[in-house]
């Protein structure tokens, strides 16, 4: 896709936040980049999946299961923030992650 | 200290309430379940009762299960969570006092029921919600529980062989703690039309007396559907924590007949040996049994052989002893029938009263022994077995004994 901008960094952010309070119940202000997906939230590893397809969508990206699962293996995310950071690497790099 | 097996929780979820509590007041009250099915459409059905739980079921598990939980799991795990939950809670249990790798999850599943009853499956959940070893994984991860996890499937004596794994996990020394039991579904067109081939299925559509075990004009199975969780515990940890204890489980026998995909040996014969292979397993004569569970699926084979299997175990003496079925009541719950007819026989023991079988108002003459006809009876009781006995050809015999 290119270059993340500010507005996409918040529009991530906003939907990831969105997505966590809704699916485990909490309330979003509870949630920010340190929170731990699976011991603070109780979430599973579906969960990243589940976004990574809305993103596909969102913004048509290129991306390959293999990639993402090839870059995740080296790049573990545990956290919120850590996710959003990965998220914003998908969309800009597709699947030339697999090369960072 | 010996390997005693003790029960330390107990619970069950049953067309007759949402609770151990008030399932057994139902049940000794005498109540029947069974009613109009309303949770499918039956047309084009032959059958259209069964003993349904109560809708309150969906609100009151939603209390316990979270969204992203409830989206991944079918109405039959969700019998079994909540059911396992409430076990867990009213038996004070605190796994993080324990050693967890001594902590067992083992439950008899026929399978999850994600067929077309179960609203909600899409692509995303299907295989999440069709896993049939879902349920002990949803309750091994609830507590973080390490030691063994797995479901077994021996069709309507599932859970009861979970309960005889799990005793022999704890008599072995090989865990301290085993939660068992089970839940299960019937209620869906696929399994109707294929039990109604079957001629297993009752078409009587009378909910007042299809389900009619020992009965002259009975006719077969009435579905039932439910759960149950029964927690198995060493009684060196029971007693270490100072647990209430429900009661002794003294032995089982888990046997096959290898007879038959669907009918019963022939003249009880598999049946008997179940039972007496389960009293002498558990070191109990037969003159100590003073009440029988009995299977009592209210089809024309498994009461006619039952009776002449418990005959030929008691002689004369079986005349005198009561015996009566859960399913008048409740239905058959197929791979839970073994845990709820279970903890039914445990509350017997420890209230001294034996559940009756309802609609028995027109016993078969050649079914003659003491079945605890429409009304539930007091009697002491230090010693009962429940009986369950599976297309397949896999009995089992369960024996409770009160903790002396």
């Amino acid at each position: 896709m290119g270059k993340i901008t500010e507005n996409t960094r918040a529009e991530v952010t906003e939907i990831v936040y969105r997505f966590f309070s809704d699916e485990c119940e909490v309330d979003i202000n509870s949630i920010n980049e340190k929170t731990n997906i699976i011991s603070d939230l109780e979430g599973d590893s579906l969960m990243f999946l589940e976004l990574i397809e809305i993103f596909k969508k969102k913004y048509s990206l290129n991306l390959e299961l293999k990639t993402i699962a090839k870059y995740i293996l080296r790049h573990p995310v545990e956290t919120i923030g850590q996710l959003i950071d990965t998220q914003l690497l998908m969309i800009e790099h597709e699947n030339n992650l697999v090369n960072l | 200290m010996s390997n005693r097996v003790l029960i330390t929780g107990l619970n069950i979820i049953t067309p007759l309430g949402l609770d151990l509590e008030s399932s057994w007041a139902g049940i000794i009250a005498g109540k029947n379940g069974v009613g109009p099915i309303t949770i499918i459409d039956t047309e084009g059905l032959q059958t259209h009762i069964a003993a349904q739980l109560p809708d309150s079921f969906d609100s009151y598990s939603a209390g316990f299960i979270k969204k992203r939980m409830a989206d991944q799991t079918t109405r039959v795990t969700k019998m079994c969570y909540v059911c396992a939950k409430e076990a867990v809670r009213k038996s004070l249990l605190d796994f993080d006092s324990f050693d967890k790798t001594r902590c067992a999850v083992i439950l008899g599943v026929v399978n999850t029921a994600n067929n077309s009853a179960e609203k909600g499956t899409t692509s995303k959940n299907r295989i999440l919600k069709g896993m049939n070893n879902a349920m002990s994984a949803w309750i091994s991860m609830e507590y973080r529980l390490l030691g063994p996890n797995f479901t077994i499937t021996s069709a309507c004596a599932s859970s009861a062989y979970a309960i005889g794994l799990g005793y022999d996990m704890i008599k072995s020394g090989n865990a301290d703690i085993v939660i068992t039991g089970g839940a299960d579904s019937l209620i869906n067109r696929e399994d109707i039309e294929g039990f109604n081939e079957l001629y297993a299925l009752s078409v009587n559509n009378d909910p007042g007396n299809a389900s009619s075990p020992f009965s002259a004009g009975r006719d077969g199975f009435v579905i039932g559907e439910g759960a149950g969780i029964m927690i198995l515990e060493s009684e060196e940890s029971a007693l270490r924590r100072k647990a209430t204890i429900y009661a002794e489980m003294a032995g089982c026998a888990l046997t096959s007949e290898a007879y038959n995909i669907m009918a019963p040996m022939k003249d009880g014969e598999g049946i008997c040996h179940t039972i007496l292979s389960a009293l002498k397993n558990s070191n109990v004569k037969p003159e100590e049994v003073d009440y029988i569970n009995a299977h009592g699926t209210s089809t024309i084979l498994n009461d006619l052989y039952e009776t002449m299997a418990i005959k030929k175990v008691f002689g004369e003496r079986a005349y005198t002893i009561p015996v009566s079925s859960t399913k008048s009541m409740i239905g058959h719950t197929v791979g839970a029938a073994g845990v709820i007819e279970g903890a039914v026989t445990v509350m017997s023991i420890i209230n001294g009263v034996i559940p009756p079988t309802i609609n028995l108002n027109n016993p078969d003459p050649e079914l003659d022994l003491d079945y605890v006809a429409c009304t539930a009876r007091k009697k002491s009781i230090n010693c009962a077995i429940s009986n369950s006995f599976a297309f397949g050809g896999h009995n089992a015999t369960l024996v409770f004994k009160k903790y002396l």
